[in-house]
């Protein structure tokens, strides 16, 4: 446990460096995508990672977030940090009302919900006038002349800089949440409700309301990362926000990196969206969704040779080279069967 | 120990995130070496070491990988055509910047068309708008999906940076008040008001007696607006005019079965049928169409699968009697020789004739050259100002001129009626551009020839 906050802080410190060297615009844009999914990534993970309910439908609670902001702006000038706030809580409810009956469901059959789930919440969006439907959100953009407390209250900035700031203070503060939850008690009964409900449930763990604490947290993370996301992106339609590819980019960059693990999804993201950006500079024009498919033959190999990710690459390199077997349990991962 | 690998893994998992963008956008800096230029912008090697870095860099972003690809990559041909009639001399084309080799105003200066694939996703349509600006362009054009040119000219406006749009159609991109965004293509809303004008023509000179209309579109940005648009020109104009707006029918946009569709089509019985909808989909509604025997007496198709010539090429015959807006139609080749002679240079390119999207990406490359030409400098305020207060010359259409309101909506509608008879994409309305008169109304599926 002081080991991994050792090592987020040594990360976030890095991380924090990197745009005093970094003057790119590109390379900005990639590491603030990067942190972006990255907090996604640790989101899902609380869900599924931790409690081990596997959904497919993260965009949905990312949209909401990216919505709830991007509307209260276009319509009323709210400023988004409020409209962050907002749109955390109303993802949050809105995970608890849907997982509620859902959680009931077991396995195949309860990913399968969060995928129909996400596709109705999508559907709505598409057919609501209010938030513009299928139209999009273009969000206004200020004068160039707005004053930098204009900028921050309203969140945009014409500068990559801030927004490494701003989506790395996210993710740091995400990170921190999940460590301390992967090491709390709550962390815990979700690790049994993951190795086994009825056992769980056999020691008194109330399993219901536990996955649905996880979902509480998993859901606001996920709608946080949707607001600046929005505000980035200045545009939003459902097709983008609520899409099945930002779900299935989720939970496969988390399980490259390493699935139930808090380093997980900063690895899987870093190798992702960098490998994404880069092939299509280099690639667009010439072939159709190369990156995916390099991404996609890692996947097989990783869950091939190696379930537990990249993590799991490093906790057997020092294995190995320590020569203990067993390990310490710290490294967790979903390697049942 | 742990922690140790742990952050090894991690320094060098951001090392490789340096050093892979970082690898790349530093390629894309070197952008003055002749090969590296070539390539990029598929111009031949001799051009580019005659620019030897001395080029005036125009980004172009548009979906060359992905769903549209197949058009992205003809959009991308017409560019490098309007590249070739600026950089090179073309004494007898009556078109502005054909005649001298680069632009006059600036010592004869060429332009570089720098392209970028956004693949159809509005993340990275702005992630490809921020490099470009970064590598020094002078100004945008593009992206096409409407869905992506909104980010892109976002990113366009935070910079202030020129962002020409040749051919996206959605209306609500000239209603963001964006200093620096222009469109030339007509959208939706002008389509619209097109559409019932058109009607009106026809009730009043072919005595078709048109009064219900019912819209079919594809349950997305483009047919989403352009239903909206149906519904508002009826509402405040039309309704006075004779007309019965019956209904609408969405379908979504993976459609693969249109039966059910077609089949409220067939109950509502309108007299004319609006469509927005893309080709693949315009496709099996025709064909729906015929086998339900659904006569309306003529069918609208706003920009969309219509105007692409695969229209023709799948239907066939059954492809006779569609109408549409375009902006460009073959019949006019005979009497536009400008026309002739870039249709000329991009059937070298694609084997196949331009059609509207292509010469509206096109015309955005002619009028950011004539722009920069026109203000003398590479400055993007004194290129806005004008793109703003300017008519350019267009002999490619048949308008002849583009203007741009305050909006930043090219005002003089590059688009007219074609219908196709006979096979061929013919200009049917206003009748001063006409190369044939309407074939109206729609005969039953079992009349046809």
């Amino acid at each position: 446990m002081v080991k991994n906050k050792k090592a987020i802080i040594i990360l976030i410190a890095i991380m924090a460096i990197l745009p005093i060297f970094i003057k790119s615009k590109v390379v900005l844009n990639a590491i603030v995508l990067l942190l972006i999914f990255a907090t996604l990534g640790e989101a899902w993970n609380i869900i599924t990672g931790f409690a081990g309910q596997t959904s497919f439908g993260h965009a949905a609670y990312f949209g909401i977030g990216a919505y709830t902001s991007a509307v209260l702006y276009f319509h009323y000038e709210i400023s988004p940090l409020i409209g962050m706030v907002l749109g955390a809580i109303i993802a949050a409810i809105i995970g608890v009302v849907t997982s509620y009956p859902t959680f009931r469901l077991k396995g195949h059959y309860f990913a399968i919900a969060t995928l129909a789930i996400a596709e109705v919440i999508k559907q709505l969006f598409i057919s609501w006038r209010y938030v513009e439907g299928a139209t999009g959100i273009s969000i206004p953009i200020l004068p160039r002349s707005a004053t930098f407390m204009e900028r921050i209250i309203y969140l945009q900035f014409n500068e990559k800089v801030p927004w490494v700031y701003i989506s790395l203070f996210l993710f740091a503060v995400v990170v921190f949440i999940c460590d301390y939850l992967e090491n709390s008690k709550m962390g815990y009964y979700l690790k049994a409700i993951r190795e086994s409900h009825e056992a769980a449930e056999s020691i008194g763990i109330n399993t219901t309301n536990y996955k649905l604490y996880a979902m509480i947290v998993s859901s606001a993370i996920s709608a946080l990362a949707g607001s600046i996301y929005a505000q980035y992106i200045l545009y939003i339609d459902p097709f983008m926000m609520f899409s099945l590819e930002v779900s299935m980019k989720i939970v496969l960059l988390t399980v490259l990196g390493g699935i139930g693990n808090i380093f997980g999804p900063i690895i899987g993201a870093a190798i992702f969206i960098p490998l994404s950006e880069f092939t299509r500079m280099k690639l667009g024009g010439s072939g159709t969704g190369i990156d995916l498919m390099i991404y996609g033959a890692l996947i097989v190999l990783i869950s091939v040779f190696q379930p537990k990710g990249i993590i799991g690459i490093v906790e057997s390199i020092r294995n190995r080279s320590t020569k203990k077997k067993g390990g310490e349990g710290e490294v967790e991962a979903l390697t049942r069967n | 120990m742990k922690s140790k690998l742990v952050v090894l893994l991690l320094i060098l998992s951001l090392l490789f995130t340096t050093v892979i963008t970082g690898c790349s956008s530093e390629t894309s800096k070197d952008e003055g070496t002749p090969a590296e230029t070539a390539t990029e912008e598929g111009g031949t090697e001799e051009e580019a070491a005659a620019d030897d870095g001395e080029t005036i860099k125009i980004g172009a972003i548009l979906p060359l990988t992905g769903s549209a690809a197949a058009t992205g990559v003809k959009l991308q041909a017409a560019m490098e055509v309007a590249q070739e009639i600026i950089n090179g001399e073309y004494p007898d084309l009556n078109m502005p910047l054909a005649k001298d080799a680069g632009l006059p105003n600036l010592g004869g200066k060429k332009i570089e068309i720098i392209f970028a694939d956004h693949q159809g996703n509005p993340e990275m349509a702005k992630s490809e708008a921020e490099r470009l600006i970064e590598e020094g362009v002078v100004a945008l054009v593009g992206a096409y999906q409407s869905s992506c040119t909104k980010p892109a000219s976002q990113t366009a406006e935070q910079y202030g940076i020129p962002f020409v749009c040749g051919s996206s159609s959605s209306a609500a991109l000239t209603e963001r008040g964006l200093e620096y965004f222009v469109r030339i293509a007509p959208n939706d809303d002008m389509e619209s008001e097109m559409f019932y004008e058109f009607m009106l023509y026809l009730n009043e000179n072919y005595d078709v007696d048109i009064k219900t209309v019912a819209v079919a579109y594809i349950d997305n940005e483009f047919g989403v607006h352009a239903k909206e648009m149906a519904e508002k020109w009826y509402n405040e104009v039309y309704k006075d005019k004779g007309f019965e707006y019956l209904g609408s029918v969405a379908y979504a946009t993976d459609v693969t079965n249109v039966d059910t569709e077609v089949q409220q089509i067939k109950d509502m019985n309108p007299d004319a049928i609006f469509h927005a909808s893309y080709i693949a989909d315009i496709t099996m509604f025709v064909n729906k169409y015929r086998d339900a025997g659904v006569t309306p007496k003529c069918v609208l198709n706003y920009c969309g699968g219509f105007q692409d010539t695969q229209f023709v090429v799948n239907l066939g015959k059954d492809s006779d009697y569609f109408a549409g807006g375009a902006a460009f139609t073959a019949a006019h080749l005979d009497t536009m020789p400008e026309l002739k002679f870039i249709n000329d240079l991009y059937r070298e390119k694609t084997n196949s004739h331009f059609d509207g999207p292509a010469l509206e990406e096109f015309a955005s490359i002619m009028v950011v050259a004539d722009a920069i030409n026109q203000a003398g400098s590479l400055d993007s305020d004194a290129i806005m100002e004008v793109i703003r207060n300017t008519e350019f010359d267009a002999p490619y259409f048949a308008s002849g001129a583009i203007r741009f309101n305050e909006s930043g909506q090219n005002e003089i509608s590059a688009s007219y009626i074609v219908q196709i008879q006979d096979q061929e994409y013919q200009a049917v309305w206003p009748e001063d551009i006409a190369t044939s008169t309407p074939w109206v109304p729609f005969p039953d599926w079992s009349e046809r020839k």
